[in-house]
């Protein structure tokens, strides 16, 4: 218990949205269904989207001030002052749940990142104060911040960042200390740490494939319009863009443990689940635990087994299949992020807006945000808020069976390319069914 | 053919949503009797245990307390009410909550959730 007396195994924010009504889980699940056979049977027949070509330039005043040195300068600031502003909140602010620190940590950082990268492009990449010391250690050594002591493994891929994303959603939805500022200052302690001696060892490429946010960031950054080919700053349609996401090994490890986690989130809200967790025996702590990790890898099996039951010509090997496919639950991934956080993110990021100005807990008003009011406008409206929700989910689930359509006729031989895509269009309902119904028991 | 299965798919998901959207928000219903919900504490467990119950935006809650000890309840709302309850009967009341949405009641000692209000 927290010395202001919150509850501290419940997290920050107060209430949590109303379920969705059983007629529009009925209806979200009924459209997901029929779209995606609609897609199947009428989408086009050979591939769309190529990444050696997709895209225009973007207009060259625009390119001129993204590409200039001010532009990345001012964000690098702009990033690092924010770290170093909240870590100052961290270290000298007090154990209470009105220290920003957790505001920013959870909801800012965490959540607000995804709109931020899903208009803006990859935002961490471009701020990341752990970027910004590897960048000034190599100036003053002279030495360049791309290269490391030794080459990244190829074979690690993303799964370093996999794992750094569990590492967060653990503390976030499992440990019962997750609002204390001792464990969670220790965290972001432990990330910058390794970040810093991953970026030494192996240089810029290590925070492209091992940052848990920065991989984060830039995955939700392929569906928006803004790419990148040979350094040229490209504009095109997010389909186009998603489908040039790089692949890496773990790639699949990381959308399973972004989409599982949330699943977890919503469903250890449940009434189902809360009733069973106080009145069983075992303790709650282990119960979660379990939970959290048979949601991810639930997940993870779920969508590698859609992927790999499929025909193969000579070219592919089975087991690269889930990497090849895991761009298309980007978009799943994404709806359903909005689905569940929406009114959390607006919500509980206008409060953490208000709490920056007082860092310290002592009544100051730095930023002149501190008298500010929360405005609660969007849980007032809880039929428009639970139809965009159940709106992001569907448009999600389109996108997702489409960018998985693209690349099964791109990748599958042709006598295999419509029963290939069955099994993994079956995973995609049932994770949109299952998000859908979890809106709606939560 | 493709366009007129296309056609029927997308009415077919219209149609789906716009009959889910017929439910607008209910007036809030602040006259009402206040919702009463008995809790038992004893022997450090409480009943209920976890259980939803719906409540009227602006309805108050009577919570109908025996305990052996006593304790508090921590009620998540915007903003948070706290109350507390002494040994033996005793009956408190939770604030009428204004915006819509579930809301944990819980313990302060027994670190468990004892019912969700559903504010609607």
């Amino acid at each position: 218990m927290s010395p202001d007396g919150y509850n501290l195994a419940h997290g920050i924010g107060g209430a949590k949205d109303l379920p969705i009504s059983p007629e529009l889980a009925i209806a979200g699940a009924t459209a997901a269904l029929v779209i995606s056979f609609t897609v199947l049977a009428l989408a086009w027949r050979t591939p769309r989207y190529d990444a050696t070509t997709s895209g225009r330039p973007a207009p060259a005043w625009l390119a001129s001030i993204v590409d200039s040195t001010w532009w990345r300068v001012l964000w690098r600031a702009a990033g690092f002052a924010l770290f170093l502003y909240v870590g100052a909140a961290a270290v000298f602010g007090k154990d209470l749940v009105i220290n920003p620190f957790f505001g920013v940590f959870y909801v800012w950082w965490w959540v607000g990142l995804v709109p931020l990268s899903l208009f803006l492009g990859p935002v961490w990449k471009a701020i990341s104060p752990v970027r910004t010391i590897n960048l000034a250690f190599a100036k003053v050594s002279g030495s360049d911040p791309e290269r490391g002591i030794f080459a990244y493994p190829e074979r690690l891929g993303h799964w370093p960042a996999a794992i750094g994303l569990f590492a967060f959603v653990w503390l976030e939805l499992v440990y019962p200390y997750s609002t204390e500022l001792g464990p969670v200052r220790l965290w972001v302690a432990g990330y910058v740490a390794v970040m810093l001696v991953g970026g030494a060892l192996f240089g810029n490429v290590f925070y492209e494939r091992a940052d848990p946010f920065e991989v984060y960031s830039t995955l939700v950054s392929r569906m928006s319009p803004w790419g990148r080919r040979d350094g040229v700053l490209l504009i095109r349609s997010p389909l186009a863009n998603l489908d040039a996401t790089p692949v890496h090994p773990g790639l699949f490890g990381v959308v399973a443990v972004l989409f599982g986690s949330t699943a977890f989130d919503s469903f250890k809200d449940s009434t189902r689940w809360v009733k069973f967790v106080q009145g069983s025996t075992t303790s709650s702590y282990l119960l979660n635990n379990i939970a959290l990790v048979a949601f991810c890898v639930g997940v993870g099996l779920i969508f590698a087994a859609g992927t790999m039951l499929t025909g193969l010509g000579d070219d592919l090997r089975r087991r690269e299949l889930p990497d090849l496919f895991a761009h298309s639950v980007v978009p799943i991934v994404v709806g359903y992020v909005v689905a569940h956080y929406l009114s959390y993110l607006v919500e509980v990021g206008q409060l953490t807006l208000i709490q920056l100005s007082d860092p310290f807990s002592d009544g100051s008003n730095y930023l002149g945000t501190a008298n500010l009011d929360v405005n609660y406008w969007l849980s007032y409206h809880p039929t428009l808020l639970a139809n965009v929700k159940v709106l992001a989910v569907i448009a999600g689930h389109v996108l997702g069976v489409i960018a998985a359509h693209d690349r099964a006729i791109r990748i599958l031989p042709p006598r295999h390319q419509l029963t290939g895509q069955l099994p993994l269009l079956v995973a995609m309902i049932a994770f949109t069914v299952g998000g859908l119904y979890l809106l709606f028991a939560g | 053919m493709r366009r007129s299965l296309a056609a029927v798919a997308a009415t077919l998901a219209t149609l789906s949503f716009a009959t889910a959207c017929g439910d607008e928000e209910k007036p809030p219903a602040d006259s009402t009797d206040a919702k009463v919900i008995e809790l038992t504490f004893a022997d450090g467990t409480v009943t209920p245990n976890g259980d939803r119950v719906e409540v009227a935006v602006g309805q108050d809650i009577e919570l109908d307390v025996t305990a052996d000890e006593p304790g508090e309840i921590h009620v998540h709302s915007t903003p948070e009410q706290e109350l507390e309850y002494a040994a033996g009967e005793s009956t408190v009341t939770i604030k009428g909550i204004d915006q819509p949405g579930v809301v944990e009641v819980e313990s302060h000692e027994l670190d468990q959730v004892i019912v969700q209000l559903e504010v609607r």
